[in-house]
């Protein structure tokens, strides 16, 4: 196989509108559904008074908590089967109508009449109440190995800081959506989800239905970055009961604001940091204490320390997670999950330490080398970091930067800064069909999901490279759970995860075009040996004699009916190695020491994921990921009002996102890997590229303008250095 | 989501829009970049909306050392004008710095200048608003205070004024034509604009069923040499200003004779900082007077808990709009 820079499949169909998202499903006599949320941020809700709400034009149906006592109790149903308000804009119940605007009128007029109790709006309105979660993310919440505490005490030097980030939403392009049809007992469910079969898992069990009953399709989404999955399906759910109840197929789809309270977030994380080092600056201690916000009917901690448990080699390293329960929305996984805010910390902290030592800053991060996994006692499985840093660094022009504070340009001071990136590779039980047509066109079906970030293309891709079928040739479905069970697409996995169960299908069929070509007298292959024979180029050929003859052919003498199979892949029981990918990020930022403003100007990445399937679509994950990251770094924060508990500036103009003119020239480089002990080869690129980053700008702040700035995002007054209110927060015990 | 039924009337000239326009519940809809966000975000229900859009009130005229813009002129319209750009480029930049390309293609001169607050606890259904419902309260003095101005606010309302346009029409003393039921009358323009004080939910001296129909600008053309346009955000574009100035000196045998200076983003209108104008007059234009002007222009600023950066913020960006107007190399 060989890799290509294929574009991207659907690309057509998404400029051409031919693509239908769940939304957009056709259904005639379609309801349409709109939330009516709680009037208050903290309580419970004594009654749904719909009086009002029935007599309005177009009126349909109500769900609330009585008409949600049928469905199972879980995690999933709690939300709409028990009258609590958890967090200010929950919705109490759900309206359909004839149309949106009648739904909308409706919504209006129900009166929600609820006890209220005082919320805890913030994090640090409870922090002794702090406590530590059984896990954070997939792994322990606490973590010692050596000892860093004595460590850090006989360290030649200890850089001890306080690092803070703010809340951020995911913010797809295309908000959460449904519509749903029952047919008697059975459901199709058309939604954005980036789990077609975990939506599927939950709605058979809330409905009490058999799985096969229920199907849930999501064949096209406009992003996801973590936050389409079970946060969601409580209010999916509303719609189904809605539907059920009307018999007629019902849409919900959340607005832009619901997307801040609705659909999860990044939580805020203050993260107390110790890194001790010796006088050639290598790592002798790490003791990294996060602090996070969950909400008070869930439960969710990144993994944030992580980054000081596998980054580095270091012997002495204690981590803890702790959590506040707040009348907040609940945090889930948000594009580089725990690395993004964990990177931020260690990453800024090694800055400080090169600076104290006098060692460049990529040095340091080469002295601190880890050659092998000491959290878990494993050898990686590939690991190319340092020929990340130096590939990186020489792309940037590292070794020619001009000395900190020495250049300009115009208003400008310029800085450059750099640090690394990971993420951990997991993989997930995935199934695969091919089928191949007479005409040997292709069709590749597997139940995972695009979530434009390219499944379709590499999925397709590497069938169509395993059968020598051109792309043009190949028809790629997803997104529906009638296929064969496919990954979540999530944490990386998709690309990696479905790689052996398309390598095992296709191997099914090329083994029995071999035996066919060989067999067939009329075929010039014949008499060869089928272990001999290629698939390239649409032609089956024979390596040792020079002949060939169009796969087409072959078929339609032989399989006039086509020919089909399907592959699948377990995880392996015993795990030898770990997997991780790694990355370099340098940074050149312009910042404007007067006015306090930062623009990002350059960034150079270099990254090692093993083989990479498609050069275009990795790159394309990688710009996008830093993109999310500059975000995180200078402009993404979501403001809670302590007063009323309710977001502030739900919305584009005043949560802001980087826009064209933030974008800075984008270098990326692909390192190769060749990693024996990943399926393919492959490993993960979405999450990468969104860490790192964050400490490479607020690091080339400092050496443009001097100037540390240890909480995100980065802004004005910080740059200005106006002392700010928000730095009374208490220690961490 | 969309906001509650309105009738809509397109009257065909300007006298039908007057009459209809001063009707009980009625509002004007002209470019609708602002309205439409308020209609569909719940904040603004009018009964009935007159649509101006069409009416021929959109020339941008220069003659006789008046420049003349149509209220109804668009945006990208008047900053792309090559005589605006020559002749009045601090208007050009003003509005080339606003909002996004596709927004100026649509926006107009007075609805821009009518635009309402930003002020995330307006913009926001359910927290405490005093202008957008008179008595809640005011969320945003107690609350985050980031945006909020430091001037001109009271203890009702603490909401900025967005517009940059208003802010460079502040600094060429610009004026207004409002058409009314009585008839027409001139402005100038920041007296378009009320202070909030106890009553914050009225933004303009505009009586209803008022028009604005043109902004004048006058004896501009010697100051077109040394104007800018200065707006600091956290973003390159597509942001409202954390703080602007808006600046135009003219100079005469090495002094100023002529001093224009107005901010945005740090008072419920357009501030125009005639203590710091009247101090460069008679100057030499250098880095003594400048920091003086930039002293006297942030006098009186009354921070509250998360905006006081944008005092020393003004005052830094008043020296930088002032170097760049003033620099005679």
């Amino acid at each position: 196989m060989s890799p290509g820079p294929v574009t991207r499949w659907e690309a057509g169909l998404k400029v051409t509108g031919q693509a239908v998202f769940a939304a957009e499903t056709p259904a005639p006599g379609l309801l349409y559904a709109v939330l009516v949320e709680a009037p208050v941020g903290c309580g419970t809700v004594l009654a749904v008074d719909a009086a009002q709400a029935r007599r309005t034009p177009g009126f349909a149906d109500l769900i609330s908590y009585p008409e949600a006592q049928g469905l199972k109790p879980s995690s999933v149903t709690a939300l709409i089967r028990e009258p609590t308000i958890h967090f200010a804009g929950q919705p109490v119940a759900l309206v359909v109508a004839e149309n949106l605007a009648a739904a909308q009128a409706a919504a209006r007029a129900v009166r929600v009449e609820a006890e209220a109790r005082p919320a805890i709006a913030a994090l640090g309105q409870a922090l002794d109440q702090a406590y530590t979660p059984a896990t954070a993310g997939r792994n322990p919440a606490e973590s010692r190995r050596g000892d860093a505490a004595r460590a850090l005490a006989e360290a030649h030097l200890v850089v001890r800081r306080r690092y803070e980030t703010a809340v951020n939403n995911h913010h797809p392009m295309e908000p959460h959506a449904v519509v749903c049809c029952w047919e008697g007992d059975r459901v199709t469910v058309h939604t954005s989800t980036q789990a077609v079969f975990g939506a599927r898992a939950a709605i058979a069990h809330a409905f009490g239905l058999p799985a096969e009953d229920a199907r849930v399709v999501s064949r096209f989404l406009g992003g996801g970055f973590g936050c389409k999955g079970q946060l969601w399906w409580p209010w999916m759910m509303q719609a189904m009961l809605a539907a059920r109840r009307t018999g007629r197929p019902v849409r919900l789809e959340l607005t832009r604001a619901q997307l801040f309270t609705l659909a999860g977030r990044r939580s805020e994380t203050v993260q107390e940091l110790a890194v001790g080092l010796d006088a050639d600056g290598r790592l002798t201690a790490i003791d990294h204490q996060v602090l996070a916000q969950t909400s008070t009917h869930g439960e969710y901690a990144d993994t944030t320390a992580g980054v000081s448990r596998w980054l580095y080699a270091c012997p002495n390293v204690t981590t803890r997670h702790r959590l506040v329960r707040t009348n907040e929305p609940q945090p889930i996984p948000m594009r580089a999950p725990g690395t993004a805010p964990g990177t931020f910390a260690l990453e800024s902290a090694l800055d400080e330490a090169a600076a104290a030592l006098g060692i460049d800053p990529v040095d340091l991060r080469v002295r601190n080398h880890g050659d092998h996994d000491q959290e878990a006692g494993r050898p990686w499985s590939s690991k190319r970091l340092l020929e990340c840093y130096r590939v990186g660094a020489e792309r940037f022009g590292w070794a020619h930067r001009p000395a900190a504070g020495a250049a300009g340009d115009g208003r400008w001071r310029l800085g450059s800064g750099m640090a690394s990136t990971f993420y951990a590779q997991h993989l997930q039980p995935s199934r695969a069909r091919v089928r191949l047509a007479a005409d040997a066109s292709l069709v590749v079906q597997c139940g995972t999901q695009d979530m434009g970030n390219g499944a379709y293309t590499a999925l397709g891709q590497m069938a169509a490279e395993a059968l020598g079928v051109p792309m043009s040739r190949v028809t790629v479905e997803l997104g529906d759970t009638l296929l064969p069970q496919g990954p979540i697409s999530a944490g990386s996995q998709v690309t990696v995860s479905i790689s052996p169960a398309v390598a095992m299908a296709t191997a099914e069929l090329r083994a029995i075009l071999a035996q066919l070509a060989v067999a067939d007298q009329a075929s010039p292959l014949a008499g060869q040996r089928p272990e001999d024979l290629d698939f390239a180029d649409g032609l089956v050929r024979s390596r040792t004699g020079n002949v060939a003859e169009p796969l087409a052919d072959l078929l339609a003498r032989q399989a006039p009916a086509g020919l089909e199979a399907e592959g699948s892949a377990d995880l392996p029981q015993v795990q030898t190695h770990s997997f991780m990918s790694h990355g370099a990020v340098f940074v050149e930022v312009g910042v404007d020491p007067d006015l306090g403003e930062v623009r990002v100007r350059r960034v150079c990445a270099a990254f090692a994921a093993g083989r990479i399937v498609n050069p275009l679509l990795a790159t394309s994950q990688y710009v996008g990921g830093l993109i999310g990251g500059i975000g995180m770094a200078l402009h993404e924060r979501t403001v809670t009002d302590l007063a009323s508990g309710r977001i502030l500036g739900d919305n584009f103009a005043d949560y802001l996102i980087p826009v064209h003119a933030d974008m800075p020239t984008f270098d990326i480089a692909l390192v190769h890997e060749d990693d024996t002990h990943l399926p393919g080869g492959i490993k993960g690129v979405g999450m990468l590229g969104t860490a790192g980053v964050q400490a490479a700008i607020a690091n080339a702040i400092f050496d443009a303008v001097g100037r540390r700035v240890r909480r995100l995002p980065i802004r004005i007054e910080d740059i200005l250095g106006h002392p700010d209110p928000r730095d009374g927060f208490e220690t961490l015990t | 989501m969309s906001g509650p039924a309105f009738s809509y009337a397109r009257p065909a000239d300007v006298a039908g829009a007057l009459a209809q326009g001063a009707r009980p519940g009625a509002a004007f809809l002209a470019g609708g970049t602002d309205l439409i966000q308020l209609w569909k975000a719940g904040l603004a229900a009018h009964a009935e909306l007159v649509d101006i859009s069409r009416l021929p009130l959109a020339g941008i005229d220069l003659a006789d050392g008046e420049l003349a813009i149509g209220a109804l002129a668009r945006l990208s319209d008047v900053a792309l004008h090559p005589r605006v750009m020559a002749e009045h480029p601090l208007i050009a930049q003003a509005i080339a710095a606003t909002a996004s390309g596709q927004v100026r293609n649509m926006a107009t001169v007075g609805g821009n200048l009518l635009q309402r607050t930003r002020c995330a606890y307006f913009r926001t259904q359910g927290m405490a608003c005093n202008k957008r419902e008179p008595g809640s309260g005011c969320g945003a003095a107690a609350g985050e205070t980031r945006q909020a101005a430091l001037f001109g606010a009271s203890a009702a309302c603490v909401a900025t004024h967005a517009s940059d346009l208003a802010v460079a029409l502040t600094a060429l003393r610009a004026e207004l034509t409002i058409l009314g039921p009585d008839g027409e009358r001139r402005i100038a323009l920041p007296d378009l604009y009320r202070l909030p004080g106890q009553t914050p939910q009225i933004d303009t001296t505009l009586a209803p069923g008022e028009l604005i129909a043109a902004v004048q600008v006058r004896r501009a053309a010697g100051l077109a040499a040394r104007s800018t346009y200065l707006k600091v955000r956290d973003r390159a574009s597509f942001e409202f200003a954390v703080v602007s100035v808006a600046a135009a000196l003219r100079l005469e045998d090495g002094a100023v004779v002529e001093a224009r200076l107005a901010a945005g983003g740090v008072a419920p209108l357009p501030w125009r900082l005639a203590g710091a104008e009247a101090a460069l007059i008679g100057r030499a234009p250098d880095a003594r007077a400048f920091a003086e002007a930039a002293g006297l222009a942030v006098e009186g600023a009354q921070p509250l808990a998360d905006n006081g950066f944008k005092v020393e913020l003004l005052r830094r960006a008043v020296i930088r709009a002032l170097e760049t107007v003033g620099a005679t190399a």
